[in-house]
Order: structure tokens, then C-alpha cells, then sequence
């Protein structure tokens, strides 16, 4: 455990340090992510019905472009936390970095989870300021509940933790991987802004898959909580624990963790074996 | 072996798979969809290295010198044969072997170069779990004996390549490991660099009582390093000796006598102990060379001879030299093959 926070210490440090040496890259990082939402959140306000009919339903409601920016933001949470493992490994590979991280006695589980934690905060606080900026400039507010929303976006967090574990493990062994990783982040960012109810009422196999994705429950859960205030499409309140999303959230959280970290070790080992640990 | 050693191997072997796809057979031309390969990187390589000791792995490339590294590292697991580095199993005991290596793997950056070499050593520091003012004296200290001190806060992307690998191997040595592992930690270094970190690494064994093993492909790197030399080829460990007994047990038993004119060759020929008698002229002037007998008392006893023969003749002798053997021609005898 000692070890695990030390590697987070080092992993902050080594954040602050470059966020700090390269202040210019970080300033215009946040305007350009802020610059990006705002075009496109215009771009949709400004298209036509049939297209905005033809997208999805989402654009119909008044709360369009917040569900837009937060579906948006969630999605590249998604993104980023996924392709930490895959592309992130890929990168370490080519330039010797996780060669050391695999010799570091804390074992290579305790590292990526460390730096997962520290880059998926720095997400979180960069992406909090963004959608707080657009809301703002749209005149929407979000119906923040601080409770609730950490224990969403750490469950959020650790489902795509498992996922991001899983697909890591695969890079360690495949590191081509990691080019058909960006298809499956892709779809994973996509997910995250159409995601609602409506998805969970189609028929048995689609549900099923959605539920069984990392990001379907999270993204209607974030939602429901953050834009429609608790409130289901027809005017009643239902508190987040009741929701039926969260309890398959809980419930992929402790599948994908466990699926994620089983895969990650075996394929840790069948790397070892194939002489590829590390090895770009 | 015993606990004397702080790295053994023991009948370690490994066999890597290659899967070809869409290769062309040779025999049919014909296009195949699917064919293995085996590569024999180790076959029951054993060697031990003690404390103190600078071991080098010598062998051509795709030897599986850099392979028999990772084994020790524990990147690569072996399918048979034991490693164990200060007594430890490397595959059962992973995490406490981890905390006694140091490793610097060759043709890797290792270093992050948007932050200075202190920083970099912080960051590893705590990776190896090195903390606090142990972690800064050690990371000022390190600096300092590697010739970093005036560079420890540059970006690491404005250091010379040297002063890169210098950096990557006080990385291998922030958690005060018992035995640094250096891949080629000369290659593509311009000739100061590589002689600095020459003299580091042995500064290092001396001041710092580390055992280094070292692979490299540099026949001189390999004769001025290390103690003891272990040659591989194709994954067979083919000899593995001290550097001067090495040098010894493929010495050319050949003397060089710089003379004023050629002497006789027949009554050379003819003295006890001598195998093989010519002349040469050279650009040095007239020479005769002879091949001796292994035998030490033989030896002896054939120069006495042919000083005394070249004496008779009223021969003006300029001087005496014996062939020097190097590394280079003992490797290539072992391993038959080029560089």
C-alpha cells in the first residue's frame, strides 16, 4: 500500500512539474478544449430540425447542449482513461519507460493504477472547469450534487479502470493492439454522449450489451443526476440509488475490475514467456 | 553454487516462437499461410558472478546476450533453468530480487526528458522505493560521482548522448542495487564518452563494491572492464573464463625477432621446441618469426636456442616481441564467425 502512494507521489510530481515547465501547452490545452465544446455545441444549436431529429433526441429538450457538452466530456474521460492503457503503454514501450516501470518492485498493477489515478484527477478537474465554462456561456446550470457525483465518477473510474486493464494487458503481449484500441475508445467516446434510458429499452441482446459496455450506465447515471436533477422523462423523481443504471454500474465496476486485473496478469506473464514485457 | 555468488544461472533456456505469416517456401515458391520459427536465444546457459565482479557477456548479435539479461531482470522468464540474484529465486522471489538490480537496457531512453536529471532521479527513486533525504543525498551523490553535478537541473532532452547514458545508469543505482545489469552501455558513444563511463563502471565495482554484469559487443570495451568474461553464441555459453586466462589459453605462442639481415632457417627449424620458423621483410626491416611449443620449460628453452643460433651467425638482433592475442581473434576462434 506504502508503495502504491509513493508511486502516485512521484506520478504528481512528475504532472505538476511538466504542467508547470510547459505552462503555455497546459493554458492553451484548457482554451482549445474550451474552444472546441463551444463550436460544437453551436454547430448543433444552429443545424436543422431534420438533422438534429435524425441524431438523436437528445437535441429536442432545452437542456441539449448541456447533456451535449457533459455526454462530450464524459466521453473523453473515457477516452483518456482507455487510452492511458493503450496507447499510453505503447508510447512507455518505445521509449524504454516501461521497461523500468515493469523492474520497479511495486509490481507493474500498482503503477499504471497509480498513474490511472493521478491522470484520470487531472482529467476530472481540467473537464470540470470546461463544462462549468460552457454551461456558464449557454446559460444552462448542472444540479451538482458533490456526494453523488464523486461516488459516480469514481465508480466511472474504476469500470474503465477494468476495461483499461484488460486492453493494457492485451497492448503488453499485442502491442499493435493498441491501433485497433483507438476504434473501441472511439466508440466508447461516442456511447458516452448518446447514452439515456432510451438505450436500456430496446430489446434483450442490445440492453445486455450496452449494460455489459463500461460506459453506458455511467454516462446515463452522471446525467441523470447532473441535467435532469433526479427527474425521469415523465416528471418523476427517482434518487440515484434507485435507479436501475446505478445498480449495473456497481455491478460492471466489479466485473470489469476483476476481468481487467485477472487479464492483466496472465497477459504480464504470457509477455514474460514471449519475451515481449517491456519491448516495443 | 553456492551463496558466494550474487548472480547464478543455472541450465537456463529459453526458445522463442516467431510466427511468419504469408511467407514464401523455398522449396515450392508457393505462398504459405502460417509457419513457426524457433529461436534457441539461451540453451542451458550457467554462469555465477561474485561480489565485486565485473562479468561481460561478449557474443555477436542475436546471441542472446541481451535476452540472458532480461532473465536475470525478469522480463523474460526462462522455460528452463534457474536464475537467482543474491540467493533469490528471480521467478519466485521477483519483488525482492527487483529491489537488489539495477538495470540499463540498451538502445532505450529509460530518462524522462522534460524533467533535469534530479528530478528524474527523484521520480525513479520513489518507483524503487527510495524516499526522502535518503533519496536526495543519494540523487546528489550519484550526480556527483558520475560528473551530472553541474548538469543536475538541465532538461534532460538538452544532455549529450553520453551524459544521457550516464544519467539512465545513475537511474539503475538510486535504490543502491547489489548488481547492476548494463546492455551495450557503450554503444554509439563517441570515444570519451564511452571511456568515461569505462571508468565509472570500474570506479564503481571499486568505491561502491557493486557487481556489474555487462553485455557488449566491443572487443576492448570487454578487455579493459570486466574480470571475467563469459562468450556467447547462438544461446551456448562457449567459454567462460577470467579475461587473462583467456588470453592465455589462446595465446599465439608466436615471437617476432627484429634482426639486421634474414638468418638460416633450417637450423632454427631444427632446435626443440620450435614448431614453425619463417622470414619476412617488413617496412620494420628483416624479421624471423617463430612459432613455439605450449610447454613453458620447451619455451624457454627454443628462445635460448635461437638467440644463441642468431648470435653464431653474428646476426645483429634489434629486438624480441611476442604476437599479441586479443579478444577479438580469441572470440572469433570461439565463435567462428564475424563481428
Amino acid at each position: 500500500m506504502f508503495g502504491f502512494f509513493l508511486v502516485m507521489k512521484a506520478e504528481i510530481v512528475r504532472s505538476w512539474i511538466i504542467m508547470r515547465r510547459y505552462w503555455f501547452r497546459t493554458i492553451t490545452g484548457l482554451f482549445i478544449g474550451y474552444g472546441m465544446l463551444v463550436v460544437l455545441v453551436l454547430g448543433f444549436m444552429a443545424s436543422s430540425d431534420q438533422v438534429e431529429q435524425a441524431m438523436s433526441r437528445n437535441f429536442e429538450d432545452a437542456a441539449a447542449a448541456t447533456n451535449f457538452v457533459l455526454g462530450f466530456i464524459i466521453g473523453m474521460f473515457a477516452f483518456g482513461v482507455v487510452g492511458m492503457f493503450t496507447q499510453g503503454l505503447q508510447g512507455m514501450a518505445r521509449t524504454g519507460i516501461l521497461e523500468q516501470l515493469c523492474m520497479s518492485p511495486h509490481g507493474l498493477i500498482t503503477n499504471f493504477l497509480a498513474r490511472s489515478i493521478v491522470s484520470a484527477t487531472m482529467t476530472i478537474a481540467s473537464s470540470a472547469f470546461m463544462v462549468y465554462m460552457v454551461s456558464l456561456t449557454f446559460g444552462e446550470t448542472l444540479h451538482f450534487y458533490p456526494g453523488e457525483v464523486l461516488l459516480l465518477l469514481t465508480l466511472t473510474f474504476i469500470n474503465l479502470l477494468g476495461f483499461g486493464f484488460m486492453m493494457g494487458g492485451l497492448v503488453l503481449v499485442f502491442k499493435q493492439v493498441g491501433q485497433v484500441a483507438v476504434l473501441i475508445r472511439m466508440a466508447l467516446f461516442g456511447l458516452a454522449i448518446y447514452a439515456n434510458e432510451d438505450i436500456l429499452h430496446q430489446g434483450a441482446v442490445v440492453r445486455s450489451l450496452m449494460h455489459a459496455l463500461p460506459i453506458t450506465d455511467a454516462a446515463i447515471c452522471l446525467k441523470h443526476v447532473l441535467i435532469k436533477d433526479h427527474l425521469l422523462s415523465d416528471g418523476t423523481v427517482l434518487p440515484l440509488l434507485q435507479h436501475p443504471s446505478f445498480f449495473y454500474l456497481v455491478l460492471s465496476c466489479i466485473v470489469w475490475t476483476s476481468i481487467g486485473v485477472a487479464c492483466f496478469r496472465y497477459m504480464e506473464n504470457w509477455s514474460r514467456a514471449r519475451g515481449t514485457l517491456g519491448a516495443y | 553454487m553456492s551463496g558466494e555468488f550474487l548472480v547464478e544461472l543455472d541450465g537456463v533456456q529459453k526458445t522463442f516462437r516467431l510466427h511468419h505469416f504469408f511467407k514464401v517456401d523455398e522449396d515450392t515458391q508457393r505462398r504459405r499461410l502460417y509457419r513457426k520459427q524457433r529461436v534457441h536465444a539461451a540453451q542451458a546457459v550457467s554462469f555465477a558472478v561474485r561480489p565485486g565482479e565485473i562479468f561481460g557477456l561478449l557474443g555477436p548479435n542475436g546471441a542472446g546476450k541481451t535476452t540472458t539479461v532480461k532473465m536475470i531482470s525478469g522480463l523474460v522468464r526462462p522455460d528452463r533453468g534457474e536464475v537467482r540474484v543474491d540467493g533469490l529465486s528471480v521467478e519466485r522471489q521477483r519483488k525482492q530480487v527487483l529491489r537488489r538490480l539495477g538495470v540499463v537496457l540498451e538502445g532505450t531512453r529509460t530518462t524522462i526528458w522534460p524533467l533535469t536529471p534530479l528530478e528524474n532521479l527523484a521520480y525513479y527513486g520513489n518507483l524503487k522505493n527510495v524516499t526522502g533525504r535518503v533519496l536526495k543525498r543519494r540523487a546528489h551523490e550519484l550526480l556527483d560521482f558520475i560528473g551530472l553535478k553541474d548538469k543536475k537541473n538541465v532538461q534532460v532532452r538538452l544532455l549529450s548522448r553520453g551524459q544521457k547514458q550516464k544519467l539512465a545508469i545513475c537511474i539503475a543505482l538510486i535504490a543502491d542495487p547489489k548488481v547492476l545489469l548494463l546492455d551495450e552501455p557503450t554503444t554509439g558513444l563517441d570515444v570519451q564518452s564511452s571511456r568515461a563511463i569505462k571508468d565509472k563502471i570500474i570506479e564503481m565495482t571499486r568505491d561502491l563494491g557493486k557487481s556489474v554484469v555487462v553485455t557488449t559487443h566491443d572487443m576492448h570495451v570487454a578487455q579493459e572492464l570486466c574480470d571475467r568474461i563469459g562468450i556467447i553464441d547462438k544461446g551456448r555459453l562457449v567459454a567462460c573464463k577470467k579475461t587473462s586466462e583467456l588470453l592465455e589459453l589462446f595465446s599465439d605462442r608466436t615471437f617476432i625477432f627484429r634482426v639486421d639481415r634474414l638468418p638460416s632457417l633450417d637450423p632454427v627449424r631444427d632446435l626443440p621446441g620450435v614448431m614453425e620458423a619463417s622470414n619476412e621483410l617488413s617496412a620494420d626491416g628483416p624479421m624471423l618469426i617463430v612459432r613455439l611449443d605450449a610447454g613453458m620449460e620447451a619455451r624457454s628453452a627454443a628462445l635460448y636456442g635461437v638467440v644463441g643460433l642468431l648470435r653464431e651467425e653474428g646476426v645483429l638482433l634489434r629486438g624480441i616481441d611476442q604476437r599479441q592475442q586479443n579478444l577479438e581473434t580469441v572470440f572469433l576462434q570461439l565463435t567462428s564467425s564475424t563481428i
